[in-house]
């Protein structure tokens, strides 16, 4: 009976066919646990969505009753808070995973042709996770959250012409009040899940396009002669299956010398490591749990407000600038997402071994590096030093 | 007849009425310059183990991920030299602790460990770790050629215990500067500066190995007679070259944040570097640092242009570029009184007020755009030589005996920018050994006080 049920679904919704397209496809063998990271993002970005959706049933977008709501479930809803940890600690790990994901597919070249369009994506989606992660921050109406709108809304206000507009705007105001909760709310969980999801699909369809590039040493291009170099023997060349040849490309980067199927081996190594950042999110939900703070006093004097970590290297550079040049350190920022745009279009160079072009990856990895030591050199301010 | 001999020398040393107690070295400032001068030949020393147990793990495994034998090489000359540098380390560290600091400055130094002390049993435990894993690692280098995975984690360890070293007995230093609550563990591990004295020295010490490997390189370059040696030793002096340029090119934001938190919780301790007594010997630094910079992209100029390399005159340009902001970044010392003076004098107004002030704001952003400037024109030269490297337009051995002395001067040059930055730190916040908390003056006062037995207290 069940037998002929799914047969009579699968006739007509060709199930069969888009499970084994989805499970066998092609992926590159070496460095295949390096290829965890984006899957370990999709699962971490899933468990926000239905974390989300299950604390939009408790949650009070009200100045009066945000901080009272979220209070009773930490006093009296012992699941309830646990779910609320394990929405705000998989939303930083979320930020982690995701932004060591764009450092994995940086440094192996994986943006360039034919795959520019992925790394778009990839950036849009890095942006709106950013974006619910700070729009998320600012919904407990505790003190953090608070000052965490107002310096946050303010930042518009920093645009030449339509800055004022654009705080005014988010704030429904001059200061932050009532319509600022109610608007960030409607940013949090509906415009911003509503160009996120999309921009997943899309990510992924071009994934599927285009093949997972993986790293320079599953290719002939890492095991080309040199005068005066040694290079190891390339391994053996296996039938190329699809989605590879990858197209246009130049032939030595356009499939991988050996590959295996997405599943079980891909989906195994998949699972091990999402597995391990649920369990990492489940610990710290138990073990921490979310904090929420005293109830939002914009009277206070007493109250030093600390970011939250993933805004530390741009609030240590505010505090390291003298105080002229502030409003020139905020298009620092923008120039970094300008520069992650241009990205695929200035470095059109086929090389993908990293050891091989230095011009892209040693200002990419002080890049990097700079953000960590930003971050370690603002982290005393978290203990309000 | 020995016997004798020895009762008779005995008998006269008890003649001489030698001190009892620890020698007074002429005072304060004797016991000052004694302490300063055994601190700086640590200094020197432990940073260079620091930075070869740090960098060491990491070339190993560059060696092995990009199947290169000279990175082995290389690497495999580090662990040497960090086992033979770690007895003279220990040795001076040894000598500081004990001899000098406790037996001159015993109450400072007991204080000190009282309060510090979770960081000071942490790092004696990291250093017994680091002393075992330097040696294993060392001298199971061929017998472990087989399993260089394992090896290469061992290395791992070896940075891991290495840093947590570092980093403890940074939180001794910071705390001496910025004191957070004696009570609270973790205020003292925490304070305001332990971070940014955290970074600033991991990366000064891995900055510091990679010229000290250009030196050393240089120095072996002269010495060899194969070409297979001196084509080692060219390659691993423009390696530690680059290395060392790359880790400096971050350092005039790590370190000018590192000052950003002296002058927020030790405002006279930043006030004396910036525009007291130490200005100058601050400026100073600041123009080694461009002088770093400069011999770097002189080299890299060099051998772009002996190799025939099409971009070599944007190595000039840069070089004669780092000039004009060196001379830009300690400029105020020269052309510029004190701040304290302009003060006295009436000047401390913009130069359209009649004044002499920088009008946006103090002498300050000078050092912050030649910073600034340095740092990118640093990276501009790194990545252009590596560029033409990676292109295979360097050619091996291309530099002559005359490049050699530039990297020898950039191993000089950083090693007393290390003495002089330590000078710095640890005048800075005087009068306190302790700032806030302990002065000189009082640890004097108790050194000096007799006890009931005639001795002093400790």
């Amino acid at each position: 009976m069940a037998g002929s049920a799914f047969e009579w679904i699968d006739q007509r919704a060709a199930i069969r066919y888009l499970v084994r397209k989805g499970l066998y496809e092609a992926v590159p063998v070496k460095g295949a646990w390096f290829y965890t990271l984006g899957s370990a993002t999709l699962i971490l970005i899933t468990v926000q969505l239905i974390t989300g959706i299950f604390l939009t049933m408790l949650f009070v977008p009200s100045v009066r009753e945000a901080w009272e709501s979220l209070n009773y479930i930490k006093e009296h809803d012992a699941f309830a808070s646990v779910v609320r940890g394990i929405h705000l600690w998989d939303a930083y790990l979320l930020l982690l995973v995701l932004g060591l994901h764009m450092v994995r597919t940086f440094s192996s070249g994986s943006y360039k042709r034919p795959r520019e369009l992925n790394w778009l994506s990839g950036v849009g989606l890095f942006l709106l996770v950013l974006a619910m992660a700070i729009t998320g921050a600012m919904l407990p109406w505790d003190q953090a959250a608070y000052w965490t709108a107002v310096v946050t809304t303010n930042i518009p206000s920093y645009l030449p012409l339509i800055g004022s507009f654009l705080r005014d705007l988010w704030r429904g105001g001059t200061f932050v009040g009532p319509i600022t909760l109610v608007r960030t709310f409607g940013i949090h969980i509906w415009l911003m899940p509503a160009l996120l999801f999309p921009l997943i699909g899309v990510h992924l369809a071009l994934l599927r396009k285009h093949g997972e590039f993986g790293s320079y040493v599953n290719y002939r291009g890492a095991y080309r002669s040199y005068e005066g170099r040694e290079v190891p023997p390339a391994p053996a060349e296996r039938p190329i299956e699809p989605p590879y040849p990858s197209a246009p490309i130049e032939e030595e980067w356009a499939a991988p010398l050996q590959t295996e199927d997405f599943y079980p081996y891909q989906t195994f190594k998949d699972g091990i490591v999402s597995l391990v950042c649920l369990l990492i999110v489940l610990a710290l939900a138990l073990g921490i749990g979310a904090p929420l703070e005293e109830p939002a006093n914009p009277a206070t004097t007493t109250y030093t407000p600390t970011p939250e970590w993933f805004y530390l290297p741009l609030d240590q550079l505010l505090v390291l600038v003298p105080k002229e040049l502030i409003s020139l350190i905020l298009f620092i920022p923008l120039g970094g997402v300008l520069l992650l745009v241009a990205l695929p279009f200035i470095d059109r160079d086929p090389e993908r071994n990293p050891f091989e072009r230095p011009a892209v990856i040693v200002p990419g990895a002080v890049v990097v590096l700079f953000i960590v030591l930003l971050t370690l050199l603002g982290s005393g301010r978290l203990f309000n030093l | 007849l020995s016997a004798v001999f020895l009762q008779l020398v005995a008998a006269r040393l008890l003649d001489l009425q030698l001190p009892a107690h620890s020698p007074s070295f002429g005072g304060e400032n004797g016991y000052r310059a004694a302490i300063g001068i055994i601190m700086s030949v640590h200094i020197l020393i432990s940073g260079l183990v620091s930075g070869a147990t740090q960098l060491g793990p990491f070339i190993e495994w560059l060696g092995y991920m990009r199947q290169r034998p000279r990175y082995d090489r290389l690497a495999h000359g580090l662990a040497r030299f960090s086992v033979y540098y770690f007895g003279i380390g220990t040795t001076t560290a040894i000598l500081f602790m004990v001899v000098l600091v406790v037996g001159l400055w015993g109450h400072f130094f007991t204080t000190l460990v009282r309060i510090t002390w979770w960081p000071f049993f942490i790092e004696a435990w990291s250093f017994v770790l680091m002393v075992v894993l330097t040696y294993v690692w060392y001298y199971t280098w061929e017998r472990m050629r087989p399993f260089k995975v394992l090896h290469m984690a061992l290395g791992g360890m070896l940075v891991v215990a290495s840093a947590i070293q570092v980093m403890m007995i940074d939180i001794v230093a910071s705390y001496m500067l910025t004191p957070g609550s004696p009570d609270n563990p973790l205020r003292i591990a925490i304070n305001p500066t332990a971070y940014p004295l955290d970074v600033h020295r991991l990366i000064a010490n891995l900055a510091y190995i990679g010229f000290a490997i250009g030196g050393i390189s240089a120095i072996f370059f002269w010495r060899s007679r194969s070409p297979e040696d001196r084509a080692f030793y060219d390659w691993s002096g423009s390696f530690g070259l680059l290395w060392g340029m790359s880790m400096t090119a971050l350092q005039p934001v790590v370190g000018y944040s590192y000052a950003k938190e002296i002058q927020l919780h030790a405002y006279p301790a930043w006030y004396s570097m910036m525009f007291g007594d130490l200005s100058n010997v601050f400026l100073a630094q600041l123009g080694l640092l461009g002088i770093i910079f400069i011999l770097g992209s002189v080299y890299f100029w060099r051998r772009m242009k002996a190799s025939g390399a099409p971009n070599h005159r944007r190595q000039g340009v840069i070089a004669l570029l780092l000039v004009v902001v060196t001379i830009f970044a300690v400029q105020p010392s020269w052309f510029a009184r004190t701040y304290a003076d302009t003060v006295t004098a009436g000047l401390n107004r913009p130069w359209w007020d009649g004044g002499i002030l920088n009008p946006i704001g103090n002498f300050i952003p000078f050092k912050v755009g030649a910073l600034t400037a340095m740092f990118l024109l640093g990276l501009w030269s790194v990545t252009s030589y590596m560029r033409a490297y990676s292109r295979d337009q360097i050619r091996p051995a291309s530099t002559g005996r005359r490049s050699q002395w530039l990297l020898l001067g950039l191993g000089v040059s950083t090693s007393a920018m290390m003495m002089i930055m330590g000078v710095i730190r640890e005048h800075a916040r005087q009068p306190y050994l302790i700032s806030g908390e302990l002065t000189i003056s009082q640890q004097q006062i108790t050194n000096d006080q007799p006890s009931k037995k005639g001795g002093s207290i400790p």
